[in-house]
């Protein structure tokens, strides 16, 4: 018997589990390599995408989100390749106990055995580089085919390399642990069943327990095999938490920004200005969701003030709430601050003399519409020279913006707030409107914005209105505010339904994994199920007991997984998350869809196996 | 159930079992009748088709050709639920490798055909005292299979095959892997379940048995012959 011969002749002999163990390796290398390489141009992709687009508020809670489930799809990956090689060769113990007993020396049933290692993680991580580079190129062209844009950059071939080395190594680094394990046991011990099967605990006697016969069975299968047992739950719990942290923390992290991004902008609000600045509006809402550069404009031309008979009408109308504002572009300055330290008792200095254009709003505070997510606090009616910044420009040109001022027109402003904002892509600076008024000499707004009370029919009033402006002054015009809010609410929610999509390949890979556990579980209880079928047990009752076992795995694992998927969503990744009953409801219909699409796959192989006839289950394999 | 004086007849059954290049015929146009309260001994050398033949009148097994009627039922026409009722209520099987379930302990291997056929938790309790007093073995009852010597796990196979108290029992080389002493506690309650008037089929060589035996049959290359 060689070295090469024994390993290949035993791989074939077992052809069902080496299959197995070969393809479970393939799925998750190549889940792995394609989400890497996906996540290349569509999941990072969204992280360099949002960059230069969303807001730096945003942005913040977008990057943290894909880095964490980049690490956990990473983590998942190699958990599931450890589990399946170390129950690969954990099935090896009984026969390396049986050759070491017959004789043979220790260093030959070691090399035995590393060698069909080092075939069967070789065949899985290269056929796994393969099919996730196929399975990326096939991606991009259906994605071509739909009309989806993504990027069409060849594949990056140095990270299936080094997924397939990386994970080569941890799997045999995984594999090796049961045959080092198995070659230092002494051979009685390696094929006696106590050590075998794990049964050294003594139970309780109860010939008739409260539980049914086939949970009791499934209970003591599932505990005589701990460290199996133990591994599966890990390996399961990790899954959860990253189905969970993709699919929970998604649907809360879209409706919180959701809310965040209403709220900034107003819902059924209707603007009221000069043709031109309509469509700057728009293009300054277009910003959030794409990069674009836009030249200088001057807000304050004598054409652009709103005239005094469109307010004076707007005015007449009871059915109407008016918020008016002065939008300026101009140079704004960072003024440095002092941070006094309450317990050292040392003052320290902050910022410097940062200059950039900022969009700078007028607002009346105790009628403005919008409803900032913010730090810190809104403007108020009796604030002088109070500001308010948006969160991309706190980050680019403040330190510590609540301890700073912001100049402007060569007069300094309180930092009082700092507020998600998805106009000008939260270059914006919302000050009194009276002392803007004050300072840049222009004494009337440019903006209107006007809210109908819901009591009103809305139809109708926006009519009136639109014939008042038009009359008043053809070049004046209305603009829908919700028409901008859907696409910035639309570009929210593509972001986060990509980022959900990320998870469903390493769900898929260890639905493979339980299934090759359930499959591990039959082989072993093969015979037993033989003997209960012949002492009168239904082909049902093997099913039940099947079930029952990958359900106890499945419903630890997913407890384990969803409460510190909701943890880490909620205490880390999101602050202040906006949670309804439906948020509630979504989220927990999601996980059951993918606990039961994970269960049912796992019964798989049970259906076959209990349909086999009863002499052909009790022959061991 | 249908019920007659007859509870087993065989007629012309045939087991074939084909490889890919050998095709091997265990049983021959077997003919058999046991009556009810019948103890039968069937002998045969090794590989006769002992086992094929008890396993085809439990149900675990279904003839090539050939029908086998067991309390007025033909089983090679019955599916699998029937069967397993079949195997549950109607017959008691001894196992020659005892077939103890490794996850249950000794009291729960005896308890479990009767926990199928959905008997009171209390009466369950009593039937399993009074087979492990049978068998005697009390004082294993919390044992697992693993942990009982060879004979300790054939008497408890023996317990588990009367535990709903079936009108058949088929038993399999009670005595092959037993020493001298352990054997004759096997044919004691092999003694004990003929005077209760139970219908028993025994496949063995053991003499000892044959001397209890009130038909005695020889398989003999696929053949079933009378020895008187």
């Amino acid at each position: 018997m060689s070295v090469t011969s024994f390993p290949v002749n035993d791989l074939l002999r077992r052809k069902l589990q080496t299959t197995l163990t070969i393809l479970g390796l393939t799925l998750c290398v190549a889940s792995t390599v394609f989400l890497l390489l996906f996540g290349d141009r569509v999941g990072v992709g969204i992280s360099l995408m949002v960059e230069g687009r969303m807001t730096a508020g945003f942005s913040s809670i977008f990057s943290p989100f894909i880095i964490f489930l980049a690490f956990l799809i990473f983590i998942v990956g190699v958990v599931i390749i450890s589990f399946m090689v170390f129950v690969m060769m954990s099935q090896r113990m009984k026969d390396i106990g049986l050759m070491k007993a017959a004789g043979c020396p220790n260093n030959l049933v070691f090399g035995y055995f590393m060698t069909e290692l080092l075939i069967v993680t070789f065949a899985g991580c290269f056929l796994g580089a393969i099919f996730g580079i196929a399975a990326d190129i096939a991606s991009i062209s259906l994605f071509q085919s739909t009309g989806f844009q993504i990027s069409q950059k060849p594949p990056n071939l140095w990270i299936a390399l080094m997924v397939f080395v990386l994970f080569f190594i941890l799997a045999l680094a995984s594999g090796t642990k049961p045959v080092l394990d198995a070659a230092k046991i002494e051979p009685a011990k390696a094929f006696s069943p106590t050590h075998h099967l794990g049964l050294a605990k003594e139970p309780g006697f109860r010939v008739v327990s409260k539980s049914g016969l086939t949970f009791r069975i499934a209970m003591r299968n599932l505990s005589r095999r701990a460290s199996v047992t133990i591994r599966i739950v890990a390996c399961l719990s990790i899954v959860f938490l990253l189905v969970t942290v993709a699919v929970a923390g998604g649907i809360i992290a879209d409706q919180t920004t959701r809310s965040w991004v209403e709220k900034a902008l107003g819902k059924d609000i209707v603007l009221i200005a000069h043709r031109d600045i309509c469509s700057r509006y728009r293009l300054l809402q277009s910003k959030f969701y794409e990069a674009k550069e836009s030249p200088q404009f001057n807000y304050t031309g004598e054409r652009y003030l709103v005239p005094d008979e469109i307010l004076r009408q707007l005015g007449r109308m009871p059915e109407l709430s008016i918020d008016t504002r002065l939008f300026v572009e101009t140079q704004i300055e960072e003024i440095p601050g002092f941070i006094f330290g309450q317990e050292s008792g040392t003052t320290t200095y902050v910022g410097d003399h940062r200059k950039g254009f900022s969009l700078v709003v007028g607002v009346e505070p105790g009628k403005v519409f919008g409803q900032w997510f913010m730090e810190g606090e809104f403007l108020k009616e009796d604030d002088d020279f109070d500001a308010v910044i948006g969160d991309t420009e706190a980050q680019k040109m403040f330190a510590a913006p609540l301890y700073q001022n912001v100049s402007l027109f060569g007069k300094a402003y309180r930092i009082t707030g700092v507020c998600l904002d998805p106009v000008n892509n939260g270059n914006v600076t919302y000050v009194p409107l009276k002392n803007l008024q004050q300072v840049s000499g222009v004494t009337r707004p440019n903006v209107v914005m006007v809210r109908v009370e819901s009591s009103a029919d809305r139809t109708h009033v926006l009519e009136q209105v639109s014939a008042i402006v038009t009359a008043t002054n053809a070049e004046f015009g209305t603009f829908e505010v919700n028409e901008a809010l859907n696409k910035d609410l639309g570009f929210l929610g593509y972001i986060w339904s990509a980022i959900m999509f990320l998870p469903l390949f390493s769900l898929a890979a260890a639905s493979l994994c339980l299934i090759g556990y359930v499959m591990l579980t039959i082989t072993e209880q093969r015979q037993e199920f033989g003997i209960l079928r012949a002492v009168g047990a239904k082909p049902r009752t093997v099913v039940e007991i099947v079930s029952e076992q990958s359900f106890m795995v499945l419903l630890s694992s997913c407890a384990a997984g969803v409460v510190f998927g909701i943890i880490i969503t909620l205490l880390i990744l999101i602050p202040e998350p906006v949670i309804t009953e439906y948020t509630v409801f979504e989220i927990a219909g999601w996980l059951a869809i993918a606990l039961a699409a994970t269960f049912t796959l796992s019964l798989y192989p049970a259906l076959g196996f209990a349909r086999k006839p009863v002499l052909d289950m009790m022959v061991q394999a | 159930m249908g019920k007659g004086k007859t509870v087993v007849s065989a007629s012309f059954l045939r087991k074939t079992y084909q490889t890919r290049d050998i095709k091997v015929e265990v049983l021959k146009d077997v003919n058999l009748k046991i009556e009810k309260g019948e103890f039968t001994v069937i002998c045969g050398a090794s590989g006769s088709g002992k086992t094929t033949l008890l396993n085809i009148i439990g149900g675990i097994d279904k003839p090539t050709s050939g029908e086998i009627i067991v309390f007025g039922e033909e089983l090679s026409l019955k599916d699998e639920d029937f069967l397993s009722d079949y195997r549950c209520n109607n017959v008691g099987f001894v196992f020659q490798a005892y077939n103890l379930v490794s996850t249950l302990t000794v009291a729960e291997n005896v308890a479990f055909p009767m926990e199928w056929s959905r008997k009171a938790a209390d009466k369950i309790r009593k039937r399993v005292e009074e087979l492990m007093e049978t068998v005697g073995l009390e004082h294993r009852a919390d044992h697992f299979p693993f942990q009982l010597s060879g004979g300790e796990q054939q008497r408890v196979a023996f317990a588990r095959a009367l535990a709903n108290d079936p009108p058949l029992l088929l038993v399999d080389e009670p005595t092959g892997n037993l020493d001298t002493k352990t054997s004759l506690k096997v044919i004691q309650i092999l003694q004990k379940l003929k005077h209760d008037g139970k219908t028993v089929i025994v496949a063995t060589h053991d003499e000892r048995i044959l001397a209890l035996a009130e038909q005695k049959l020889l398989l003999e290359d696929g053949r079933l012959v009378s020895l008187e």
